[in-house]
């Protein structure tokens, strides 16, 4: 009898420790995610900076969180492994250039919502996500931040990475995938450079 | 038994570890992510009408709503806009309502009716939007479409409307029932409409669009920035974020 209560003690005591652990993660994500926007947000109120000085900043902040190489990689999906070398080296250079030349021309409509974190899920031991609202006056957007922790932390990159966001429901990876893949049934992946290239 | 107690021990803190990160997982990146990133690809009948009705659409925002739009802000004052759009929004009131009933959610159902009945009366006819701001009271945005997604009754084909956009064969049927709910509508019965007839319905339609657009008028250009092939990437949006509020 003995026995067996001590065995329970053992399994209850590393179910806990285990728990605890992932719940940590959470929060130290959590918190630097939000010291994140605060250092935007902080940068978005300096007036002393020109809008090019101003975005690369951001970027700046920003390059760390995210794992931009990745999500170029996704948004090919199948298409990815068919492709050159070549190829695949210009596409993630001008995808990761596209996606902060978006997010830059987006910043630009700031004013003064606040992000809160409503909740955070971890559907797997190296996902979370955080689920965030963007508060402004009149309303509030609901953004959702995916993380992924690769298995080795990479260079001058933050040890949990952005690979997708959801804005009201839509992914940004999930749409460019379906339209890339649309393109690509017409087009070759050099016209969907181009058509790149054209945009910025 | 004893061996069998700590082997039983040994497996359960096994798995334990074993979730927290020490990844087993296969080095290709891509496979690891798949399972998150299937999209189906819904067959699309009217891929060809959508493409000419998403230029056409753009087109007019391009050329009539972004223009219209500029020059509604300069003259009318953004605290008016906001005010006319509460107003239309709360006569839409009767199809969130019935949705949220059919959907069962009651507490939506009677936070919408709070809501209703503070902005009708201390909103001034629905001009404010005190419910919120003083009472937080949320709105419940629920259509028809979103009653048969609920019940789930799938998308459909995609279909681009004139002037509405992006659609689908479910959300366009469902215009017609949640038409009878709205109070703007032209159709003969037996209560009170704002208008009486089709074309009384379109200018009041376009009206509400306008000042409705005019509240962020680079929000579709901001959105637009991002597309390399405007329809298929409209389409998804739409329907992803669809399949969203359903869920919700």
């Amino acid at each position: 009898m003995k026995k067996v209560f001590k065995n329970i003690v053992l399994i209850l005591s590393m179910f806990i420790f285990t728990q605890n652990i992932l719940a940590n993660e959470q929060i130290e994500l959590k918190e630097h995610f939000l010291k994140k926007i605060d250092n935007i947000i902080e940068v978005l109120q300096r007036d002393s900076l020109s809008k090019s000085q101003r975005n690369d900043e951001i970027i700046n902040i920003l390059e760390p969180a995210f794992d931009f190489e990745l999500m170029a990689k996704l948004s090919l999906g199948k298409i990815w492994k068919t492709i050159s070398n070549e190829d695949k080296k210009r596409f993630v250079e001008l995808y990761v250039k596209r996606m902060k030349d978006s997010y830059s021309s987006k910043v630009d409509g700031y004013g003064g919502e606040k992000v809160e974190v409503t909740k955070i899920n971890q559907v797997k031991s190296n996902r979370i996500a955080l689920i965030t609202d963007l508060v402004s006056t009149d309303e509030s957007l609901k953004i959702v931040y995916k993380f992924y922790k690769p298995k080795k932390a990479k260079l001058d990159k933050d040890l949990w990475l952005i690979y997708d966001a959801e804005i009201s429901g839509v992914s940004i990876l999930k749409t460019d995938k379906a339209q890339f893949r649309e393109f690509l049934k017409t087009k070759s992946i050099s016209e969907l450079m181009d058509a790149f290239n054209k945009k910025s | 038994m004893r061996l069998r107690n700590y082997f039983f021990v040994l497996l359960i803190s096994f798995i334990g570890f074993s979730s927290l990160g020490a990844d087993e997982v296969s080095d290709d990146m891509l496979d690891e992510f798949a399972d998150e990133m299937i999209i189906e690809e819904k067959c699309d009948p009217f891929s060809a009408y959508n493409r000419v009705m998403t230029s056409f659409n753009d087109t007019l925002w391009v050329y009539f709503f972004t223009p219209v739009t500029n020059g509604y802000n300069a003259v009318v004052n953004e605290e008016i806009r906001t005010s006319i759009d509460n107003a239309f929004n709360n006569l839409y009131f009767p199809v969130r309502l019935v949705n949220n009933i059919f959907q069962a959610k009651f507490v939506n159902a009677s936070e919408e009716t709070g809501r209703f009945v503070i902005n009708s009366t201390v909103g001034v006819l629905g001009l404010f939007d005190p419910a919120k701001s003083k009472f937080d009271l949320q709105e419940h945005k629920e259509d028809f479409g979103q009653t048969l997604g609920f019940y789930g009754v799938g998308s459909g084909p995609h279909i681009v409307l004139p002037l509405f956009g992006p659609s689908n064969l479910r959300d366009t049927i469902s215009i017609i029932p949640d038409s009878y709910l709205s109070i703007i509508d032209y159709k003969k019965r037996g209560w009170f409409t704002l208008t009486d007839a089709w074309d009384e319905f379109l200018a009041t339609k376009l009206y509400e669009k306008t000042n409705n657009f005019s509240l962020d008028n680079d929000k579709y250009e901001k959105i637009k920035e991002d597309a390399v092939d405007l329809y298929p990437y409209l389409r998804d949006m739409y329907e992803q974020y669809r399949d969203s509020q359903i869920k919700e």
